[in-house]
């Protein structure tokens, strides 16, 4: 089969994806090399973090992910309005997301934690708060798609701004995959 | 046609990934640690990462440079994460 | 030039490279001072000499934003001016309090200044970068207000393209951030906490999103490339730019009795600064290389193009050097911070405003397109001269800076301050010769308004 010589949707979005991974590649370094100077206090602290309530959520994400990917087969297929509807499936599994981690979040904060409480919980939340807005500046630029999608705006001719969407919620589910064993599991 | 070429493999990937996701929670739940276990979970996560890249971003139909950058972004984070994580071991 | 208004630009333009001669001028007997220590003294006191040179260069770097947007924004919009008389008030007014505060800060001391002005009754003086009068100060918000006004309203009659609204938001992020210069804790923590939301968003936020819009504008005009894709490369870099920008504010508040996190946030996000400079300098030579004609402005396209990658080296190399919080924690506020400052502040903001100027003016002058080809050849050298001066005076304070940081702070014996002033005297001596080039440069740039007048205008060789 003949190959690209680009990745789907805007090339540009691959630039953006690329700066963005390198910023979360930085924040991981950085979490992995304090957590060997504190290893206890990072083990201690792991053990009150919800691995529940990440599985619910890498679930939601890989699950959402598939949705997208379903979406971009429907466009190539001409077929829009089954685009919109995967597209509005996965915008779901990013609420369910988003709602679960709220919980999580409303559980710490409910218990005085916050930035300052110790440098793993500095860590915790600051990675997954970074993360959270991606999730949403990613629902975003997908409900942005879809609404284009419904209207009839993408055909299997011409739909980059489909897969650049794609492109850009699946680098906030890859991301996601180092995040939670790295934070919730790995010790 | 061109449809079920691209969504057979992508729901088996699906399928993979949930599998993986799943064991990475039993380690977690039963709180297994060391180095050994942590370096497995990572191996998990990058191998859930490539996939990702491979077939859901498409980029196994790329060829040259942007083929390779979601791999050498994984292979990154893996080196430092797990010479990190063998630093105390 | 398609808008009789836009040509209240020029005004501005004018004052702007005006205003630009006295800052190096005063940045000639600051470096002196450096190496002289009584040099000038009492007329002209090192503080005071500082000062102006601080504040003529944001001053300058305003009328030039204000110019590039009173020049950009009709042509953008498809429409006049709303209120060409305004922005002629705004401008005098402007011009005014600014002459007034400079005469102000050489004539009488800072403190009777502070009395003469009272500062008593809503005190703001006396803080870095915003020294000026409180009545100054809100001279400036009702500058920027009927700036805003004008431009805004301009925009809301026009067209609304990406490039105008970019530039709006920038614009009215300047004049929401200079909110917080009336703001004055007694804490000091608190105090330097909000200064920087002036000082570093600005600079690191808000006027990035004015680079970006008028580079864009120059790009489109001058390489004939889609708006669409100049758009999208547009959208990315602020979007980058405002991530790394806003939290990278926590680069400032290492140590200074802000929480710990912001060690962390600040390093990380810091260090990623640099790339929305990179894409600029990656998307501007791309654009130019696609470009659909040749511009006979070469000037112009010289200038956007030194823009990017000045930007680059000096806002993101010079500044990611010492970023890092335990890189900090020897480097703060020593020669490596002017090192950064003078080549961020030339490749970034310096050049983006000389290079609006260099675009806009010969058409406001009557021109169709560009000036002749001795005067753009003059132009370019002065664009070698002043760029390679700043490259030099940079290279210098950088030396400067680790030999200080060595002496200071990381040896084994750490000497005093002033010991260690004395100790690296020779680059400041360097510094200040390469200054005078820097000077040269300037005056060749003003002498290319006034030569090749009554010669052709320049013209493309049929393009490649």
């Amino acid at each position: 089969m003949e190959k690209n010589k680009w990745p789907p949707g805007d090339l540009v979005i691959w630039f953006f994806i690329m700066a963005e991974l390198l910023v979360f590649g930085v924040f991981f370094a950085a979490y992995a090399f304090t957590r060997a100077n504190n290893i206890e206090l990072f083990n201690e602290f792991q053990l009150t973090l919800d691995r529940n309530a990440a599985l619910i959520n890498t679930v939601a994400l890989i699950t959402s992910s598939y949705f997208v990917v379903r979406a971009v087969a429907a466009i190539r297929d001409d077929n829009s309005k089954r685009c919109f509807h995967w597209l509005l499936a996965a915008l779901f599994m990013g609420l369910v997301f988003l709602v679960v981690k709220g919980y999580e979040y409303h559980h710490h904060f409910s218990l005085g934690i916050n930035l300052n409480t110790n440098t793993f919980y500095m860590f915790y939340l600051s990675l997954t708060f970074f993360h959270f807005l991606h999730v949403i500046l990613g629902m975003i630029i997908l409900l942005a798609v879809a609404l284009k999608a419904r209207t009839g705006g993408y055909s299997a001719a011409e739909h980059t701004g489909v897969e650049t969407g794609a492109s850009y919620w699946h680098m906030v589910d890859l991301v996601w995959m180092i995040l939670f064993p790295l934070v919730y599991v790995m010790r | 046609m061109e449809d079920k070429k691209f969504i057979r493999p992508c729901t088996i990937i699906y399928l993979l990934l949930l599998a993986l996701t799943v064991t990475t929670w039993f380690i977690g739940t039963k709180g297994f640690s060391g180095m050994q276990i942590s370096l497995m979970v990572l191996g998990f996560a990058l191998i859930k990462g490539q996939l990702i890249g491979d077939y859901f971003m498409g980029l196994k139909q790329v060829a040259g440079f942007w083929r390779w950058t979601v791999t050498l972004w994984l292979i990154l984070v893996g080196c430092l994460v797990s010479y990190a994580f063998s630093l105390n071991a | 030039m398609k808008y009789e208004s836009q040509k209240v630009a020029k005004l501005y333009f004018t004052a702007a490279i005006g205003l630009f001669v006295g800052q190096i001028l005063f940045g000639l007997i600051l470096g002196a001072q450096y190496v002289m220590g009584d040099f000038l003294f009492p007329e002209i006191p090192f503080n005071v000499a500082r000062m102006v040179h601080t504040n003529l260069l944001i001053v300058w770097l305003l009328f030039g934003f204000m110019g590039a947007a009173y020049y950009l924004v009709p042509e953008e919009a498809e429409t006049e001016l709303f209120a060409p008389w305004l922005a002629k008030l705004m401008f005098w007014i402007f011009l005014a309090a600014g002459a007034a505060t400079i005469l102000g800060y050489l004539l009488v001391p800072y403190a009777t200044l502070a009395e003469l002005t009272m500062n008593d009754l809503l005190p703001t003086m006396g803080r870095e970068f915003l020294e000026q009068p409180t009545i100054t100060k809100i001279g400036i918000v009702i500058v920027a207000l009927a700036f805003l006004f004008n431009i805004g309203m301009t925009i809301l009659k026009g067209r609304k393209t990406v490039v105008n609204l970019v530039l709006l938001m920038g614009l009215t992020g300047l004049a929401v951030f200079f909110l917080f210069s009336f703001f004055n804790p007694v804490n000091l923590v608190m105090d330097k906490y909000y200064w920087w939301w002036v000082v570093h968003l600005w600079v690191e936020g808000v006027w990035e999103l004015i680079l970006g819009a008028i580079l864009a504008f120059i790009l489109i005009k001058t390489t004939g490339v889609d708006r669409e894709v100049i758009e999208k490369w547009l959208y990315i870099i602020i979007a980058m730019t405002l991530i790394t920008g806003i939290v990278g504010t926590g680069h400032h508040y290492y140590w200074i009795g802000t929480p710990e996190f912001w060690q962390w946030w600040g390093s990380i996000f810091s260090a990623m600064e640099p790339i929305p400079f990179f894409m600029m300098t990656v998307y501007a030579f791309n654009m130019v290389n696609k470009r659909r004609r040749n511009h006979p402005n070469k000037a112009a396209v010289l200038w956007a193009l030194g823009t990017a990658v000045m930007a680059f080296l000096g806002a993101g190399v010079w500044g990611f050097l010492h970023t890092l919080a335990p890189v900090n924690y020897y480097t703060h506020g020593t020669q490596i911070t002017a090192a950064h400052g003078h080549m961020a502040f030339y490749g970034a903001y310096v050049m983006i405003v000389l290079a609006m100027i260099s675009y806009s003016m010969p058409m406001m002058r009557g021109r169709e397109a560009c000036n002749s080809a001795r005067a753009q050849s003059m132009e370019m050298w002065s664009f070698w001269l002043m760029t390679i001066s700043i490259v030099f005076i940079t290279l210098f304070l950088t030396g400067a800076g680790i030999l200080q940081v060595y002496l200071q702070r990381f040896s084994d014996n750490p000497m005093p301050f002033m010991v260690v002033q004395d100790k690296i005297a020779l680059f400041y001596w360097l510094r200040e010769i390469t200054g005078f080039v820097f000077l040269l440069g300037l005056g060749l740039y003003i002498a290319s308004f006034f030569v090749g007048k009554n010669e052709p205008e320049a013209t493309v060789e049929l393009a490649k």
